[in-house]
């Protein structure tokens, strides 16, 4: 037995000539929140549907709980909870009939079904919703009760594909304190995808950004984000971009110039930003360049997407 | 075995919820046996020495099973296409009994149209051979007929890639399996090239079997080839639906 919850090597799906997925390498330990995070088609749905046994790898090999996903999925199957990222539901069933029938699949005993029934939903905040048809279900109740769902048959590993997608902020953050709170009472492993920067920093104690089906970086959020520099100064502005660029990364005190093109952005990796502000926006006056806006940060995952792949991570 | 009749349950359950499929199944029964029943009998006496009522009824109940085998492959189709069928493809249950689940659900549908259509029709004036046993053996051979047209359904529900789509292909079966067989007339007044191609469809053999069964009239075929036909016809589109099916899940 290992204490690798999730393990994957050289993990490659392609769809004809479409590569989704180019050599994934994963070691989730057992009790993490792991997140993918990357733009939308980079591979990370197709690489649930491996981890979940939905696809079989073109090559490589993944093993969840211990099993191999492809010779024994449905040892694999058997110890993992799943949420998809379009909402999957009956709409004709009521959120009871929906976890019971779930339960039922897994051959769990009509006892054992209703006590889980009532504790998720005592978790989930469904209530008296919950003898109601899911059609009459909002968004975030839809989302709660997939999330009841996936747990219903207490997994090890719960995977959660764009767990958010589509909630309002409010919904948002509940789902986040779910969660973290299964993870923290029960030491639930987690890997959830997203496109959201901010839920990756908020849930993930690991994260892997994935860029057209390689896993670009892997690490703590905060490791990640301290190897950019201590603080990033974003400058906005006009003209002459590549020369006040040039200038900028002259400095001694300054670790790294990126751009963000399509942003008009230029952002400058410093020791502390509020002491070089000054210096930096002084070399843009009278360079041809005409700066519109700065601001001065901590480093975010969005700039470590930038800093990998050199494109921005947009929302 | 257990996933399969839960997946059977689910579906039936969701059947029974929607009123307008219950509704759309039952109207459609009545209409068939009540407006073109009664139109047709008005215009001929008896055939083979069967009232009209009676002579039609056999091939409108196979008609109407075909319309519960639509209706069943279609609630696949919507779980593949809504992506509900990946709550089962995560789950440890073997793959076969997704398709069996399906397959059932379908079947009890189709057999529930076929009764409700025997019921209307025999209310209507068709009457039935006095020997309940020829009405269970037709019964029976109705189901496996269902089997068989859930099948096909589900072969093509497996493949289609949006409802319209599916109704459309279901549409090229739906008429020709109707028109090019013995539901409406008799074999025997029937063209040398248009008999050969009725005795292809399996339903001539069904409804030929079903005729003599349950409703008195001399059988035009032999009834062991009836049988066997539709046994055969049945685990020919198990065999097609399994091999789509499984094919269309290879992710």
């Amino acid at each position: 037995m290992t204490d690798l919850a999730i393990v994957a090597r050289g993990l490659r799906k392609h769809y004809g000539l479409v590569i989704a997925v180019d050599g994934i390498d994963l070691a989730v330990p057992r009790g993490t929140i792991y997140a993918l995070l990357g733009p939308n088609g980079a591979g990370k749905t197709t690489t649930i549907n491996m981890l979940t046994t939905l696809a079989s790898p073109t090559a490589g090999e993944a093993a969840v709980c211990g099993y191999d996903v492809v010779r024994q999925a449905d040892r694999v199957r058997a110890c993992i909870g799943v949420t998809f990222q379009d909402i999957v539901l009956d709409s004709d069933l009521t959120g009871r009939e929906v976890l019971d029938i779930h339960g039922r699949l897994y051959r769990q005993p009509a006892a054992l079904r209703r006590q889980r029934i009532a504790e998720l939903v005592d978790l989930v905040q469904l209530g008296e919703a919950i003898d109601r048809r899911v059609r009459t279900y909002s968004g975030g109740m839809k989302r709660r009760l997939e999330l009841a769902r996936g747990l219903m048959t207490d997994p090890q590993v719960l995977f959660l594909d764009e767990p958010t997608q589509g909630l309002d902020p409010q919904n948002r953050v509940g789902i986040w304190s779910y969660i973290r709170a299964l993870n923290r009472e029960r030491g639930l492993t987690l890997l959830l995808t997203t496109h959201y920067m901010d839920e990756a920093e908020a849930l993930a104690s690991r994260v892997g950004i994935v860029d057209r089906g390689r896993l670009v970086a892997e690490g703590a959020p905060g490791d990640l984000v301290a190897t950019l520099g201590a603080d990033v100064i974003r400058v906005r502005g006009s003209g002459n971009q590549a020369h006040f660029v040039s200038q900028v990364a002259a400095l001694p005190f300054v670790a790294r110039v990126e751009t963000d093109v399509e942003a008009a952005m230029v952002l400058v990796y410093v020791d502390s930003g509020s002491r070089r502000l000054v210096e930096v926006v002084g070399l843009a006056g009278g360079n041809g360049f005409v700066v519109e806006d700065v601001t001065v940060a901590r480093p975010s995952l969005g700039d470590v997407f930038l800093h990998h792949t050199g494109r921005a991570l947009r929302d | 075995m257990d996933a399969t009749l839960v997946i059977w349950n689910k579906h039936m359950t969701k059947f029974l919820r929607s009123t307008e499929e219950l509704l759309g199944l039952m109207l459609q029964s009545v209409l068939w046996v009540v407006l073109f029943g009664v139109g047709m009998r008005g215009m001929i006496g008896e055939v083979d020495g069967s009232d009209y009522m009676s002579y039609i009824l056999p091939g409108i109940i196979a008609l109407s099973a075909l319309g519960g085998a639509v209706g069943g492959g279609m609630v696949l189709l919507d779980e593949r296409l809504r992506g509900i069928l990946k709550e089962y493809l995560a789950a440890p249950i073997p793959r076969l009994s997704i398709l069996l689940g399906s397959a059932t659900s379908t079947a009890t549908k189709a057999l529930i149209q076929a009764l409700i259509m025997l019921v209307v029709g025999v209310l209507m004036g068709a009457r039935l051979a006095p020997n309940p046993f020829g009405w269970l053996a037709s019964l029976l051979l109705l189901a496996v007929f269902a089997v068989g047209f859930s099948g096909m359904a589900l072969a093509v529900a497996a493949v289609s890639r949006s409802i319209a789509g599916y109704h459309g292909m279901i549409f090229l079966f739906n008429l020709p399996l109707l028109f090019a067989s013995n539901a409406l007339y008799p074999l025997a007044v029937l063209p040398g090239w248009m008999l050969t191609i009725v005795l292809l469809n399996p339903t001539t053999y069904l409804i030929d079997a079903v005729r003599g069964l349950a409703f008195g009239a001399p059988f035009t075929l032999p009834l062991p080839l009836s049988v066997a036909v539709v046994a055969l016809f049945a685990v020919a589109c198990t065999w097609l639906a399994l091999s789509v099916f499984r094919r269309s899940i290879r992710g």
